[in-house]
């Protein structure tokens, strides 16, 4: 399944819904991450905040193909799109592996393929390489096989980067 | 010289990212000024104290390879008031994470470059710190430790009137050099940081972890998660299954 997570306007639901298995809408209409490990701890694979992200890292634990869109801050996601990601460790469990040479924890849900990002707005080259780099760890961190990252000149490339 | 020392942890008590930011506001002259940024209701106050400061620390746990999300936010709202108060800071960095490698907070310490060259503030540079949980808890273990030296000074007196109990004194040195071992790498780096915020000086970036074998902090995390998820009742709900 591909998923999509975006912080795109309503205007742009319609063609993501078209593109994908399942979209995440990033709109900050949820809590930040409390950092309290509950997801592993306590309510595997849930969060204890009743929200739009209660069950995301089920969502997210489904997918082959990650897509995230996202507007460009400081080399990194979005703040609202971040929300998602801190709130979605639970697609992998609390014990503790080796992967590329690194810890990193085992993975609830197995291998994935794709770890996409696709940035708009306005970026500088170090930003861009720092994108690069982010896409990247993230990848490794969730056992992505591979990742990619498409830098939009403006969003009605969009189309054609889904 | 005025620093502000910004815990971004969203946690309420026992974080990491306090005992750094305590660490490293010990090693730093001049006025020192501690805040607490866990909801958009913190971001004004710290504002206000970063008008007439030269330098700000922040203290964060990394969250996702990055920067937690509420950092992010308010950390668009300070470019927005350095630029509208034409502020010079330098700014700097003490990142934690879980894992054992410091060197995994490069992708934060790349954001908060960045930022720097956003907002027209000067980036100084930053500790990334591996094991910061684990550092937290030596600091704990500390404590723990002088409240068992004095409960042994205090039988000591009381059973044989012996105030200087020799073995119980051995113990607790013991104890202390191997936590004050495990600390020595973020000690070294944070003193450095310290006196190079205090004069105003780019520190760069330098990554450091807790001093113990990686197999051994990975054995000793595993057992804390068996541990905590037994307590939390996690491991009797499909602890490590797919969920659907």
């Amino acid at each position: 399944m591909k998923v999509i997570i975006h912080d795109l306007g309503p205007e742009y639901e319609a063609l993501i819904e078209e593109r994908c298995g399942k979209a995440v809408a990033a709109d900050g209409k949820y809590a930040p991450c409390q950092g309290c490990f509950g997801c592993w701890t306590k309510h595997p694979a849930e969060c204890f905040m009743k929200d739009s992200l209660q069950q995301v890292c089920r969502v997210m634990g489904q997918a082959d193909e990650i897509v995230i869109v996202t507007r460009n801050l400081y080399g990194g996601y979005s703040s609202a799109v971040k929300n998602v990601l801190d709130r979605s460790i639970g697609t992998s469990t609390p014990f503790s592996t080796y992967r590329g040479g690194q810890m990193h924890h085992t993975l609830r849900y197995g291998k994935h393929d794709l770890w996409k990002v696709v940035v708009y707005g306005d970026i500088s080259d170090a930003e861009k390489d720092t994108f690069r780099y982010t896409a990247e760890r993230n990848a490794l961190n969730d056992g992505y096989e591979r990742s990619e990252v498409v830098f939009l000149n403006d969003l009605t490339e969009l189309e054609a980067a889904l | 010289m005025k620093t502000v020392f910004i815990n971004c942890s969203p946690k309420e008590r026992f974080c990491a990212s306090a005992y750094f930011l305590f660490l490293q506001r010990l090693f730093t002259g001049g006025t020192k000024v501690y805040e607490k940024l866990r909801t958009p209701a913190d971001q004004a106050g710290i504002l206000e104290q970063l008008r007439d400061a030269q330098a700000v620390v922040f203290g964060l746990p990394m969250y996702v390879d990055g920067v937690p999300s509420h950092v992010l936010r308010f950390m668009e709202e300070m470019e927005v008031f350095c630029r509208e108060n034409k502020l010079c800071l330098n700014v700097y960095c003490i990142a934690n994470n879980g894992f054992i490698e410091g060197k995994q907070n490069e992708p934060l310490m790349q954001v908060f470059e960045n930022f720097c060259s956003r907002s027209g503030l000067t980036w100084g540079g930053g500790v990334g710190i591996g094991g910061g949980v684990m550092l937290n808890v030596t600091r704990i273990l500390f404590i723990v430790d002088i409240g068992l030296l004095a409960l042994n000074t205090v039988l000591s007196i009381v059973n044989t009137g012996d105030f200087f109990p020799k073995a119980a004194w051995i113990g607790f040195a013991e104890n202390a050099a191997l936590l004050l071992y495990f600390n020595l790498g973020v000690l070294f780096y944070l003193a450095v940081m310290g006196r190079l915020i205090s004069k105003g000086e780019y520190f760069g970036k330098r990554y450091t972890r807790i001093l113990i074998p990686s197999f051994v902090f990975i054995l000793f995390a595993d057992i804390f998660f068996i541990i905590t998820s037994v307590l939390e009742g996690g491991i009797f709900k499909g602890w490590l299954a797919r969920k659907e």
